[in-house]
């Protein structure tokens, strides 16, 4: 009975397993496309960067608010965080957006929501790549 | 690099370029082989079309 319910010990094999997910997966976040390329998923590592780079681009490209770690309330903070999950390329749009947001008109109120959303995605592409390399489905 | 002289986008061009980028994205994340991520490119696609659009026509009473 005893042995029925006991719950296997982590062998050295899958810590070290897991750690190597887990670097994949920040990877992924660090370069768009990355993880799935650690993994030779190619078509989804080109995908993934091309997708969350294009939607970078469209919102830099349309004066997106590209949202900072100083700011004032919590939508201001998930905003960061949302524009962070793109990793390098959120210093990309950085250097894209010479003349600053404009949200005054709505092609800026939409590169706001493309920068955001090139954020969440690519974090979900991370994660992907994350559950992928510790062999689940994927 | 300088985008900064702006991509000048409208609504309907911007909801098609957002739907049809995150289609793709999906499919190719949630799919494996190439004719089922095609169809659920598609889908998906339709999908993000059919609710913008129609969520565009809910708010539409409001605007007069």
């Amino acid at each position: 009975m005893a042995d029925e319910t006991a719950v296997q010990a982590a062998t050295p094999q899958d810590s070290r397993k897991e750690t190597i997910a887990f670097a994949i997966g920040v990877a992924g976040w660090f370069v768009p496309g990355l993880g799935h390329a650690l993994l030779k998923m190619w078509g989804r590592a080109v995908m993934c960067f091309l997708t969350v780079g294009v939607l970078v681009i469209l919102g830099a490209g349309m004066r997106g608010n590209l949202f900072s770690s100083s700011g004032n309330d919590a939508f201001d903070t998930l905003g960061f965080l949302a524009d962070l999950g793109t990793g390098t390329f959120y210093l990309a749009a950085r250097s894209f957006e010479t003349n600053g947001a404009d949200v005054s008109h709505a092609g800026g109120d939409y590169g706001t929501r493309f920068l955001a959303t090139a954020g969440v995605l690519n974090l979900l592409a991370a994660l992907h790549s994350y559950e992928a390399a510790r062999g689940r489905k994927a | 690099m300088n985008v900064g002289m702006g991509f000048k986008l409208n609504h309907l061009q911007s909801m098609l370029l957002f739907a049809l980028l995150i289609s793709i994205a999906f499919g190719f994340l949630s799919r494996r082989r190439p004719i089922d991520r095609v169809k659920y490119i598609v889908w998906s696609l339709f999908l993000f079309l059919l609710i913008g659009v129609g969520i565009g026509w809910a708010m539409y009473p409001f605007s007069h």
